[in-house]
């Protein structure tokens, strides 16, 4: 809650935190109070409106954004760890990260639709996403696949699309700044448009999560048991695995490559709740829409008037804490027992 | 914690809930790529008959009032000509990049003085955009190349209501048509036709060399334009140089000489030592300013092997000459190369 209040403070323009509060007031109520959000500031009204699109248009959709996004990620990575019983898994586990990059990288490098770029990026990334995310799924029909093949399909994937970027990024070098600034991660142009579009499949997504929570839970006592209580565990990973590839492809699509939130929420989560994925999973989202949250004001505050990637401070949060998971790992219900 | 599978009112209900959340999700998705792929209308500015209606270098449409006082340039050569045709006092904000310097990432000191830019001015445009920094400068309009992500612009144009007009030449014929499109737009149509005089001038000059060496069944000299060098050593050692449809690659053959890198594959090649040596170039350009200098090259591979290196025969050229599109290009940049290649034609 705090760093909701303190976000639309934050940003290359100095606004006063009165001014800023009088914009959303101004706003909310469609103009009506206060009638000049920028009193008693001695500034003409185009200078005001300019602050008004700057807190309004720019800074409180990048807001959202984190919060959606952070959230998107936490629940996806939540999920996965359930999926696969292991609290290393993320949410780009199965080489989705690499389809989306891919997808993104084709209109960066190849300029395709250079100008409705904005447009395309956020669609070739969501289809790159999700059609890796197919692709392994379609590999785990086999009726010889196992949770550890589909693990290593993640990981082939991976490998072949990391390829093709590299051969993308060949043809056209001067393409790097921008695909690397993609694969770091970050909050550009939010709009509400974009914030509504993240939004609709975060919460298509959720509910079916949150409804399949119990499955989840189920899944931790082991493939055995979970059939002896009626859970089809191969059926059941499918979907999840497809679900969280859904909200994922989402986040990824408008943000870019963001790591570690959807690692560290969910053992953040089972560390304040317990291993209930019905609690596990919300709590893992709101703790993921902080961190998120904070890592976006921190890439505002360390260069003065400049946006950093805000994967880097994801990163340099999340690595400690990985390496303290690494050292302090216990039995967990995650692990399950075997 | 209970495993029992839940109550058949259990199990409507929570499908009552998938289907409301689906349908207020849909909603407000449905609303929102509404508003995300808005078409903007052609006219950004409110409708006007004095309105200056042109097609930019992306053959967008734009509608803009006439002589705007508060420009923002995000482009160093667009800020060349807008110099050059007496508007800098238009000019509210310019490209920067605060995490690589500011103005310096893509201005060089000489810009920054003789341009009279300061840091007030700067708009981040790295890694995407700065809306705020935009905003803060309350803009009428828009200068942008294609070095910025023109989605991203266009993406803002329409969000914040700032018409945006992309000047971004294919040839080197099409700097011209940017002269000329920048006088109607700024009302000062006698400057810029002065100004393309100019720039017909010196590439007549370039046209005049090139027939007295055709005639003369002169050989063109190999030229390498190299605007960086990998040192030996790194993991890709090479010279990175221009290849078909480049200007890079216009540019040497504007000034009569023979590119070695004419048939690469790809636009920016990269030549590795033995290529360059194998290739052997009669003169060497290369690229100096922001960080790059002599050293930089002379830490290639094979620099002090190659021929045209123990000639005397590798020059630097200011890096905004060969790799900026604008005006100076053609007024600096040309000429000297065509000195460097032929100083019996073109003396300095």
């Amino acid at each position: 809650m705090a760093l909701v209040l303190f976000s639309p403070l934050v940003g290359s323009v100095a606004i006063p935190p009165v001014t800023v509060a009088r914009i959303v007031a101004h706003q909310l109520t469609g103009g009506l109070f206060p009638a000049n959000p920028c009193a008693p500031q001695p500034i003409n009204s185009s200078a005001c409106q300019a602050l008004i699109e700057i807190v309004w248009d720019a800074r409180l959709p990048a807001m959202v954004l984190a919060i959606l996004v952070g959230a998107a990620l936490a629940f996806a990575g939540g999920t996965l760890q359930g999926v696969f019983r292991n609290p290393l898994a993320d949410p780009f586990l199965l080489g989705i990260s690499a389809g989306a990059t891919v997808g993104a990288a084709l209109i960066f490098l190849l300029a395709i639709g250079t100008a409705n770029a904005n447009l395309l990026v956020p669609l070739f990334a969501f289809i790159g996403a999700l059609a890796t995310a197919g692709v392994i799924l379609l590999a785990a029909q086999s009726r010889r696949a196992t949770t550890e093949t589909l693990l290593l399909t993640g990981v082939a994937m991976n490998s072949v699309l990391s390829a093709t970027l590299l051969v993308l990024l060949i043809y056209n070098p001067l393409g790097n700044l921008q695909v690397t600034y993609w694969l770091l991660g970050g909050l550009y142009g939010a709009t509400w448009g974009r914030d509504g579009i993240v939004f609709a499949g975060l919460a298509v997504g959720a509910v079916f999560l949150l409804l399949d929570a119990r499955r989840l839970n189920v899944i931790q006592l082991g493939p055995e048991v979970a059939q002896s209580l009626g859970t089809d565990p191969r059926r059941s990973r499918d979907r999840l695995v497809l679900l969280a590839s859904f909200v994922t492809a989402f986040a990824v699509a408008f943000a870019g490559i963001i790591g570690f939130v959807g690692l560290i929420a969910p053992h953040v989560a089972r560390r304040l709740v317990g291993f209930d994925y019905r609690r596990v999973l919300p709590v893992a989202a709101a703790v993921g829409a902080a961190f998120l949250l904070l890592a976006h004001d921190l890439s505002q505050l360390v260069i003065p008037s400049t946006e950093l990637p805000v994967g880097i401070f994801t990163a340099f949060v999340g690595t400690p804490f990985f390496i303290y998971l690494l050292y302090r790992r216990r039995p967990t219900s995650a692990e399950g027992t075997g | 914690m209970s495993f029992n599978p839940p109550a058949e009112a259990r199990r409507r209900v929570s499908w009552v809930i998938v289907v409301v959340v689906a349908v207020v999700a849909a909603a407000v998705g449905v609303g929102a790529t509404a508003a995300y792929f808005e078409v903007y209308p052609p006219s950004s500015t409110p409708s006007g008959s004095s309105n200056v209606a042109l097609t930019d270098d992306l053959g967008r449409q734009v509608s803009v009032s006439p002589n705007p006082a508060r420009v923002v340039v995000l482009a160093p050569s667009i800020m060349d000509s807008m110099v050059r045709l007496g508007l800098r006092s238009h000019v509210v904000g310019v490209d920067c990049d605060n995490a690589f310097g500011g103005l310096s990432a893509d201005y060089n000191a000489s810009q920054i003085t003789q341009w009279t830019l300061t840091s007030a001015m700067c708009v981040d445009i790295a890694p995407s955009l700065n809306a705020e920094d935009l905003l803060n400068k309350t803009p009428e309009l828009m200068l942008a190349s294609t070095l910025s992500p023109v989605g991203n612009l266009e993406e803002a144009s329409i969000t914040y209501h700032v018409p945006l007009v992309i000047l971004a030449p294919s040839s080197v014929g099409g700097i011209l048509v940017d002269v000329t499109l920048l006088g109607q737009l700024f009302s000062v149509t006698s400057t810029a036709a002065k100004l393309v005089a100019l720039l017909e001038g010196a590439l007549g000059l370039a046209q005049n060399v090139s027939t007295t060496l055709t005639n003369a069944g002169t050989v063109l000299p190999g030229v390498l334009l190299t605007y960086y060098a990998s040192p030996e050593g790194s993991q890709s050692p090479g010279y990175f140089t221009y290849g078909p449809g480049t200007f890079g690659q216009s540019l040497i053959e504007l000034a009569s000489g023979a590119s070695i890198s004419a048939g690469a594959a790809i636009p920016y090649p990269e030549l590795s030592g033995s290529q360059v040596l194998a290739d052997n170039p009669q003169v060497i350009v290369y690229g100096t300013g922001f960080g790059l200098t002599l050293s930089t090259y002379q830490a290639g591979p094979s620099w002090g092997s190659l021929p045209a290196v123990m000639n005397g025969q590798a020059f630097a050229i200011d890096s905004n000459y060969i790799t900026e599109a604008d005006p100076s290009m053609i007024l600096v940049g040309l000429p000297f190369l065509l000195h460097l290649l032929h100083p019996t034609l073109v003396p300095g």
